[in-house]
């Protein structure tokens, strides 16, 4: 695997080598949670090994870095979202993983399984959904699951049975002579996910799964998604939307070239929140309003009509002083309610961007 | 190499060849008109006596047609001019499949999901190639089964002599499998440059044009190609496709099909 040029190996890439090297043993037991609506769990796997490790990882085109220094570690089991713009290198990111393009610098790992060394393992043990369904129009649903069943070496006996059990999953299962060029886009994308699940894969990569598809469709194939959260498989969610991030990734990375920012949902909202606070006001607020609320601390106060919006180092211990304040200047204060960050805002506020209604940033 | 995974790949593509009608149509029409074209010039024309020298020339190069009468001449050696066809036709179908397999994988972006897969390059580039040779080579050999089947019928049994020659059963069994690689090799190269199995097709048929010298050389001089000479023509040819198939692997090597392929 190459190091070189980039960045020296460091001691966390020792540990690495030596985390791939102990893998079989590792491996040995099975430890996942319980399975619900009928997908197997993936058979390998312990805890003890992350599920994706990378360390340094980088990818050049010519002279351009698609991505560079990526550190990652996900756990077994876990949903991680990868948000970014277009050309933000989240394409690029998950074939590195799944071993389906070299990095040109640092390393990583599936289950241990170092991606560069031996691919054809990393291959495997994941299953890739990839921006188009990509599938077979002339052959039918279940010929296009037969034809990835036989390259992943299942017997018939266990290709039929996880076939149908996908299919029913899918609820492709009455339309599973039905050709898939004959599909809507929801149905190719559900049979696409079909399709990467069928050999059970430890680790899942879905690229932009609902890009391109109409809002029903969307809804169907986030809900197929929604269901595989409980199968114990770890599953990187790579997409720019991010209310589907945000429903059903445990942790989220912002990248754009390189991971900005990798956290949970709710810190992500805890660490942007409890700095505004919104209040309703019988009517505009007067000057003495407003100087009161100055005097308690509030800044950055904005008017519109009878609402008034301030910011505040820590809302919940100060909101009250606030309505202490604004009652004592005479205000009749209707409402009081602190402003959640949403996930857009901070997204824009990771990856620098200053949103403008006339399109530009 | 892992055969399964190949024969897997084949399979694949002869599923989606069956329900691709112009692809079908490609198969099957070429055949029959290479069938009935050489019964139908043979047999409704008649035909002037070759010029004295370019009759000796013939019988030089076959020997055994020098009992033949002299219509019996000119018929076989109008025969022996569509030998050419069967050298074509194993070129120009696996070159069909092979460029809307390609072609087609490109425009629906199904090889990253394959890619996905533990195939290994090989297989499937063993697979693609032995889905679009095979058709093309059973096609021709029916073809001419059928055509010397059917010219004893309609034209007389003296003709079989023309096709039982070994010059036919070389070039026919030996020289046109070589030729079908040759043109798997470059519906490959050219269809990974381009997004038009029509494109391709008309690229890739260049590899088809040096059959046409046979054609030329033989009209002109009367002289008639032999069976070793169309043994070492198979050779020559089949390492051209050895040769080649190096080079498309390198095209067909997963990353330049993911990062480069559009």
């Amino acid at each position: 695997m190459p190091t070189s040029g980039h960045r020296p190996a460091s001691d966390e890439e020792e540990t690495m080598t030596a985390a791939i090297h102990d893998e079989p043993a590792r491996r040995s037991g099975t430890d996942r949670p319980a399975v619900r609506v009928g997908v197997t769990a993936p058979a390998s796997s312990t805890h003890t090994v992350p599920a994706i490790r990378a360390v340094g990882l980088g990818r050049r085109f010519g002279d351009r870095w698609a991505v560079e220094d990526l550190d990652l570690e996900l756990k077994p089991g876990e949903v991680f979202g990868l948000l970014g713009p277009n050309g933000a290198g989240k394409t690029t990111t998950v074939r590195m993983l799944a071993g389906l393009i070299a990095p040109s610098v640092g390393r990583a790992a599936i289950d241990g399984i170092d991606v560069a060394t031996d691919p054809e393992a990393v291959r495997a043990r994941i299953g890739i959904l990839t921006e188009t369904p990509g599938l077979y129009d002339r052959l039918t649903a279940r010929q296009n699951l037969e034809f990835f069943g036989q390259l992943h070496g299942m017997d018939r006996a266990v290709r039929d049975e996880r076939i149908e059990r996908l299919l029913r999953l899918f609820e492709l299962w009455d339309r599973q002579d039905g050709l898939a060029g004959t599909f809507s886009k929801g149905m190719k994308q559900k049979l696409a996910i079909a399709r990467a699940l069928l050999h059970e894969p430890s680790v899942l990569f879905l690229d932009e799964p609902t890009s391109g598809l109409d809002p029903e469709a969307a809804f169907v194939v986030r809900e197929a998604i929604g269901s595989l959260r409980t199968s114990g498989r770890t599953i990187v969610l790579a997409t720019h939307n991010l209310d589907e991030a945000e429903r059903l990734a445990d942790r989220i990375g912002f990248l754009r070239g390189r991971l900005l920012r990798v956290d949970s949902p709710a810190r992500l909202r805890d660490a942007s929140a409890g700095h505004t606070v919104e209040v309703g006001l019988g009517g505009p607020p007067s000057t003495a309003v407003l100087d009161a609320l100055r005097t308690a601390g509030a800044t950055d106060i904005a008017a519109d009509g009878s609402t008034v919006t301030v910011t505040v180092a820590d809302a919940r211990r100060d909101t009250p002083g606030l309505v202490r304040a604004l009652v004592s200047a005479g205000a009749d204060v209707h409402s009081v309610a602190e402003r959640t960050a949403t996930l857009e805002s901070i997204y824009f506020d990771v990856m620098g961007i200053v949103p403008d209604a006339n399109g530009g940033r | 190499m892992r055969f399964a995974m190949a024969w897997a790949v084949v399979r694949r593509e002869w599923r989606e060849i069956v329900r691709n009608r112009l692809l079908v149509f490609t198969i099957l029409v070429p055949p029959a008109i290479l069938v009935a074209l050489p019964l139908i010039v043979t047999s409704s024309s008649h035909p002037q006596p070759l010029p004295p020298e370019i009759a000796a020339q013939v019988v030089a190069s076959r020997p055994s047609w020098a009992s033949m009468s002299p219509t019996e001449l000119v018929q076989a050696f109008s025969l022996q001019q569509f030998l050419s066809t069967f050298l074509i036709l194993p070129g120009y179908i696996p070159l069909a499949i092979a460029t809307f397999s390609i072609v087609g994988e490109k425009q629906s972006r199904s090889l990253e999901a394959v890619l996905a897969t533990p195939i290994r390059t090989v297989e499937l580039l063993t697979g693609k190639a032995v889905a679009a040779v095979v058709p093309g080579i059973l096609a021709s050999w029916l073809a001419f089964a059928t055509l010397v089947v059917l010219s004893a019928v309609l034209i007389g049994s003296a003709m079989t002599i023309v096709f039982t020659d070994p010059s036919w059963i070389a070039a026919v069994f030996v020289l046109g499998p070589a030729i079908g690689l040759v043109s798997v090799v470059a519906g490959l190269i050219v269809s990974s440059r381009v997004n038009d199995p029509r494109v391709a097709q008309q690229i890739g048929s260049l590899v088809i044009l040096p059959v046409l010298a046979i054609v030329v050389i033989q009209t002109a001089t009367g002289r008639l190609f032999t069976a070793p000479e169309y043994v070492l023509g198979a050779v020559v040819v089949a390492a051209v496709g050895v040769v080649g198939l190096r080079a498309a692997a390198s095209l067909f090597g997963r990353e330049t099909i993911l990062t480069r392929w559009r």
